[in-house]
């Protein structure tokens, strides 16, 4: 009698593990496969991609990006790095826009959003109510995630004139799902022991929340948005592209009309950018542990 | 005979699902008594307990606490002036500074508005520190809470106890989650902080050896009814053998 239950629940991890080994396996055998078609069915080439041609292009334009041959180079010209420098706090704005936008979007949805198991004293009516709620905010949160910021920024364009705003508006769309699903869990995953022994010494709710929830998820969430705004200003030049303003617009700009010296200036006011949020970002983490 | 007693359960139940976890139990403690609650695992100590906390609802019987029925507190502000709780070491609130750890043990007692003003500029801070020196650990007033030692933690939950001045405290396993030492000393410490303050102790135990150290009487529970309901002298080792006797049935883990 005691051997049978023993003996099925042997079985069955040995066949999980060996839908898992065949999977593996057959994901091999296509990339092997697919490497070979495109060797001997399309006959790839290597070396194609070092043709002359395409060297003399990538000269031309790495050269151009060095103000080779050129009289005045942006980025050897004050006024143009005056101008840079502007859109380099443009695009910093844009990107603290974006994340409030998110944050405050998030922070108004993250509690219907996750499954806190309540007191269990509320009304079935209450609790079909939160469940309505709850399955409204996780959709929200999915499509609005799902969506990405480049196609945000296109379809925002339509309403607004092109500037900072429709810009962080497309980011903080993308990034409000993320955040939200993202703190909800956070949420989810509380500690209740030390919220139960608040309540048992008579905290009252609101007073459960100020010294329990709130001290229990900051740090956490402040992680989280740290890390999308970080995610953000890197996204800022791909918005920009589709006309959401900041230092990707003009970088957009000067591509199309060969100003090169000026993209080189472009991307090293970025790149500082860049490098400044991810510094201030590891520095506020580090303060708050 | 209600002045005296601080707990009465009359044909006080409990049950989830069809079997009861606790069968129809009367109990009587009384003011000042240091009790133990000793048995296997799964017993029933921890939902004996929680009835007693008034944190969960009995099926059937009487419950009073401090003489009067426990449905006749309005709110938990009222009962956490009854009964003060502690549990393992997980009670507390790891990110915050243990000094406001120490005074959530006053929250029954404020108002929305001073708890907010304390959160960012704690009030009654000398009641807090009182607290704490009285556990040893005056020195780790704004240390972060998750920083210390199990034991130490303990203490401060001990602290908070001590801020919120209830009549009886209610101890689920306290230091079952302590090696032996810091076990022996965060018991004594307790016992010793009840005494000075006349309060009721109830505490479970995993440790026989403890009860009979530190509590003037031994509650026994076994399959969710009470085995035996002793003075501590009176406990002999055969009974202990028996408590923890596997019964059929039952799983390996009840040792
Ligand atoms: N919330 C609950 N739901 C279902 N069963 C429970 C619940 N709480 C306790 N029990 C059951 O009641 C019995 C007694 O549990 P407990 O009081 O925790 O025992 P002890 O503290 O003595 O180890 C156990 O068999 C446990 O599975
Ligand atoms: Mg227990």
């Amino acid at each position: 009698m005691q051997h049978i239950p023993s003996a099925t629940s042997v079985r069955k991890p040995h066949r999980r593990f060996g839908i898992v080994r065949v999977s593996v396996y057959m994901a091999f055998l296509l990339i092997i496969a697919s490497w070979i078609y495109l060797f001997i069915g399309e006959q790839a080439n290597l070396a194609e991609l070092f043709s002359a041609k395409n060297v003399r292009y990538a000269v031309q334009f790495l050269s151009g990006l060095a103000g080779v041959g050129v009289d005045h180079p942006a980025f050897l010209d004050i006024e143009s790095w005056k101008r840079a420098l502007a859109l380099t706090y443009q695009t910093l704005q844009m990107s603290l826009m974006a994340i409030g936008f998110a944050t405050l979007g998030m922070l108004l949805t993250v509690i219907p959003a996750s499954r806190v198991v309540a007191g269990g004293t509320e009304s079935a009516l209450l609790r079909a109510w939160n469940r309505i709620v709850y399955g409204l905010v996780r959709a929200m949160y999915v499509i609005s995630r799902s969506v990405p910021e480049l196609i945000w920024a296109m379809m925002i364009i339509f309403f607004f004139k092109p500037g900072l705003l429709p810009g962080a508006i497309a980011l903080a769309l993308h990034n409000f799902g993320i955040l939200g699903k993202l703190c909800a869990e956070v949420v989810e995953d509380l500690d209740m022991r030390p919220i139960r022994n608040l309540a048992s010494s008579g905290a009252s709710k609101a007073q459960i929340l100020i010294y329990g929830i709130i001290p229990a998820v900051l740090p956490r969430f402040l992680t989280y948005i740290l890390y999308r705004w970080e995610v953000i200003i890197r996204t800022t030049i791909v918005v920009g592209f589709v006309g959401a303003g900041g230092l990707g617009h003009e970088f957009k700009l000067s591509m199309s009309w060969f100003h090169y010296t000026d993209v080189t200036l472009y991307l090293l006011c970025y790149l500082m950018l860049v490098f400044a949020v991810d510094l201030i970002s590891a520095g506020l983490r580090r303060w708050m542990q | 005979m209600s002045d005296t007693a601080m707990f009465a359960m009359k044909q006080v139940s409990k049950s989830y699902g069809s079997a009861y976890t606790l069968h129809p139990l009367n109990l009587h403690i009384s003011r000042g008594e240091l009790v133990a609650l000793i048995g296997p695992s799964g017993a029933g100590k921890t939902t004996c307990l929680n009835i007693l906390a008034g944190t969960i609802e009995p099926d059937a019987g009487l419950l009073h606490i401090a003489g009067k029925p426990a449905s006749s507190y309005a709110s938990g502000k009222h009962l956490a002036k009854a009964v003060g709780i502690i549990r393992q070491q997980f009670d507390l609130v790891g990110s915050l500074p243990v000094l406001h750890n120490v005074l959530a043990g006053r929250l029954h007692e404020w108002g929305f508005g001073k708890s907010l003003l304390s959160f960012l500029f704690p009030q009654d801070k000398h009641i807090a520190a009182d607290a704490l020196n009285r556990v040893g650990l005056s020195d780790k007033l704004y240390d972060k809470t998750s920083h210390l030692s199990g034991g130490e933690q303990q203490r401060v939950a001990l602290a908070r106890l001590l801020v919120q001045q209830p009549q009886a405290i209610l101890a689920d396993e306290p230091v079952a989650s302590l090696d032996p030492a810091r076990a022996e000393d965060v018991l004594a410490m307790l016992v010793r902080l009840v005494q000075e303050e006349q309060l009721t102790l109830v505490s479970s135990l995993h440790s026989v050896h403890l009860a009979r150290q530190f509590f003037q009487r031994i509650i026994a529970i076994k399959e969710g009814r009470v085995f035996f309901d002793l003075p501590t002298a009176d406990v002999t080792e055969d009974h202990i053998t028996d408590l923890y006797q596997l019964t059929a049935g039952h799983g390996m883990d009840e040792r």
